[in-house]
């Protein structure tokens, strides 16, 4: 009988041992890293997140990615409550800037774990938290040049192949333009996004190293000498009619680069990333047809001129991951060189790893956009606006194009904005 | 001790008959629901207003900080400045349906036409309306080109102060005045016919019958749309706003439920749209008074 009962709670004991171990491996099985992003449906990029996902998996048997795309005009008021409620994604995509240095309390601190890679990759500063620590691995390099319809330049007796080195030669080809009926630039201004594009582009080379330091700080006033110029500029440009009409109703994305797509416009302040770039337009206007010049500041320019550029986009890893180490490792792989060289080949995007082979590109303006890559970056001004005071810059800057205010109602109200900033 | 000297009949009348108390176990799950999702969320929202919640880190109560800043903040008192001229366009709201449901009541050729025609866009997305409007609206829509197509000159109607917060406007109304149409012509149909004869006999124009007859028997009726138009105006213009011309140029088409959405979602600040979301609550509790108040009256009536 007592034997009985022992070889029965042995049998119990093997079985209770096969059930926590099936379990376990039923476990195992279900682990799904969900990665919220605003990309991973863009068929442009389908290649490089396929290959990070299949890599993923198989190096990790049992695990599964699953990307979820959210619209990218409501990420953030999605990822907020995320973040509020502590569940949801265990990887998430962030722009770098103040979106993600807004958000670092909530991802984990990576320093550690992108020792390996950090010297690959470029573009942490975008990603790097007030206590200096690493919040996100970056994926793209994000800066702003000037592309050009070569045919417009030549239409309006403009040399091609010699765009604008200053104010004053962009002010003279912007005249040429219009005496040929053409709009110098494209502008969409709906969201405010055309004012950031323009204060970043124009500020890069137009600040001293003191003042882009200050700037980034928010110790440099909008009603310094400075932007406060910048910010004439803007109005300036406006009445000389560099832009077409309509611009505070016309998005940005991608109202405004079709219009330069379809040759409406000479010029468009674009991006080096994996949207409105060189590979797009040389798709609608051809390689050959499509040139880039990196805007000159006001005035006069100090020596040669740098293209702002700063980490694009990038991953971080929520605190309330439950997967925490398998999402980190995931991170950390995103921005390898093999799939990294995928990212650039297939969308175009400039990688922010620097091991990537950008030798064979054919494309003149992608020539041009990687050359000024190595000569090191300018600051990208609108990068380091507190949210709250870029919002209330896309509203005074559609209020300077309309008229109803003026450069100092302007400029006094941004200050506001800053110093309110400056409290938190 | 006052329980035990409760007599059995008190406490029956206090709790009910069995077919009351079995009302009230019916009605619990709504209530329940109710508590759930619009009371503690409503005391969450409430304590959130009085701290710094920027929806990451724990939150830290600052009174009535949030409030005070309210006062100063350009934005949302052009949100209310906004709000206020919207509720002033409440009479064509009314207006408008209206005179639409009497000459349909009134058997003008193809009303039964004009009446699915006139509701049609209700059924539609905010969202989609936005997008079908946008290319309407927008620099180089449709419209503009008939302008010009016209000799007229092109106006931006989205992107300029002057009219943005009246095309948004134009588009809601153009949505949603079906459903004051119906709402109208069902309270025409409570109209004794007999009253319309003995006008008709009196010799009124059809001006007068309106002005005389028709109209003060829809009274209620009007109040009714009135409050709800009213309400409706406050809660449900994000959609167009959020697609059209996202709360621009500048602020002008910034309303205080935009806001609430550009404060918590993009700008990280959840506690500061609390307390945003506090006041509107409190515009709407006091119109929703009001509306009770209304129809509470017209029940006496």
């Amino acid at each position: 009988m007592r034997k009985s009962i022992v070889n029965m709670l042995r049998a119990g004991t093997i079985l209770a041992a096969a059930l926590a171990g099936a379990a376990g491996l039923a476990h195992a099985e279900d682990t799904t890293l969900t990665v919220w992003d605003f990309k991973s449906g863009d068929p442009a990029l389908a290649d490089y997140f396929n290959a990070v996902k299949s890599d993923f998996e198989s190096a990790h048997p049992g695990v599964t990615i699953q990307y979820v795309m959210q619209p990218h005009d409501q990420y953030y008021t999605l990822l907020g409550t995320a973040l509020a409620a502590k569940q949801g994604p265990d990887v998430v995509m962030v722009h770098g800037g103040s979106q993600a240095k807004e958000r670092t309390d909530a991802l984990v601190k990576l320093d550690e774990a992108v020792a390996p890679i950090k010297n690959d990759v470029a573009g942490w500063a975008e990603f790097t938290g007030k206590d200096g620590g690493l919040y996100a691995v970056p994926l793209s390099i994000q800066g702003f040049v000037v592309y050009y319809n070569k045919d417009l330049y030549t239409k309006a007796g403009l040399d091609p192949e010699n765009p604008p080195k200053s104010w004053a030669e962009l002010s003279a080809a912007a005249d040429a333009l219009k005496k040929a009926g053409v709009t110098p630039f494209a502008l969409g201004n709906k969201e405010g996004f055309g004012a950031d594009f323009f204060l970043s582009s124009v500020a890069a080379n137009g600040l001293t190293a003191d003042q882009a330091a200050a700037w980034e700080k928010g110790e440099l006033k909008w009603s310094s000498p400075e932007i406060k110029a910048i910010v004439q500029a803007w109005v300036d440009t406006a009445k000389n009619g560099w832009y077409p009409e309509g611009a505070n109703s016309t998005a940005m994305f991608m109202d405004e680069y079709e219009t330069f797509e379809r040759g409406e416009n000479a010029n468009v302040v674009g991006l080096i990333s994996d949207v409105a770039h060189w590979k797009e337009f040389g798709g609608f206007l051809g390689d050959d047809k499509v040139g880039a010049f990196i805007m000159p500041p006001l005035g006069t320019a100090s020596g040669a001129l740098k293209m702002p550029f700063a980490g694009g986009i990038g991953y971080g890893v929520t605190k309330f991951s439950p997967h925490q180490d398998l999402a980190i490792e995931f991170v950390t792989s995103v921005a390898s060189a093999p799939h990294m060289q995928t990212f650039f080949e297939t969308a175009g995007a400039i990688p922010s790893n620097t091991k990537v082979d950008t030798s064979k590109v054919a494309s003149p303006s992608a020539k041009l956009v990687l050359g000024w890559l190595g000569d090191g970056p300018a600051i990208v001004a609108h990068n380091s606006l507190p949210s709250a005071v870029e919002e209330e810059w896309h509203r005074q800057s559609q209020l300077l194009l309309t008229g109803e205010t003026t450069v100092d109602e302007a400029v006094a109200k941004l200050d506001a904005a800053q110093a309110q900033a400056n409290k938190k | 001790m006052t329980a035990s000297t409760t007599s059995p009949a008190t406490r029956r009348s206090r709790l009910g008959n069995r077919p009351e108390r079995l009302a009230l176990l019916f009605v619990l799950p709504a209530l329940a629901l109710v508590v759930v999702f619009r009371v503690v969320p409503l005391v969450w929202g409430l304590g959130y207003s009085f701290t710094n919640y920027d929806g990451i880190n724990p939150p830290s109560f600052i009174g009535i900080d949030n409030y005070l800043r309210l006062t100063q903040d350009p934005t949302f008192i052009d949100s209310l400045v906004n709000m206020l001229i919207l509720i002033a366009t409440l009479p064509i709201w009314i207006a408008l349906p209206l005179v639409l449901a009497i000459l349909i009541h009134q058997g003008v050729p193809g009303g039964k036409l004009f009446r699915a025609v006139y509701f049609f866009p209700a059924v539609l997305s905010s969202v989609i309306i936005g997008a079908i409007f946008n290319m309407i609206l927008r620099y180089d829509g449709s419209l503009n080109a008939m302008l010009k197509a016209f000799g007229f000159s092109a106006i931006d109607w989205l992107g300029n102060s002057n009219t943005a917060l009246f095309s948004l406007i134009a588009v809601q109304l153009w949505s949603t005045f079906g459903m004051g149409v119906l709402i109208f012509l069902a309270g025409l149909s409570t109209v004794p016919s007999d009253m319309l004869e003995a006008a008709k006999l009196d010799g009124a124009k059809l001006l007068q019958t309106w002005w005389y007859v028709v109209i003060p028997s829809l009274r209620p009726i009007i109040e009714f749309a009135a409050v709800v138009t009213t309400i409706g105006m406050l809660t449900s213009m994000f959609g167009l706003i959020y697609v059209l011309t996202a709360g621009g140029p500048g602020t002008a088409t910034t309303l205080p439920e935009y806001l609430i959405w550009l404060e918590q979602g993009k700008l990280n600040s959840p506690g500061y749209a609390s307390a945003i979301s506090m006041v509107l609550f409190l515009l709407m509790g006091g119109l929703a008074a009001i509306q009770i108040r209304i129809m509470s009256r017209n029940a006496n009536l």
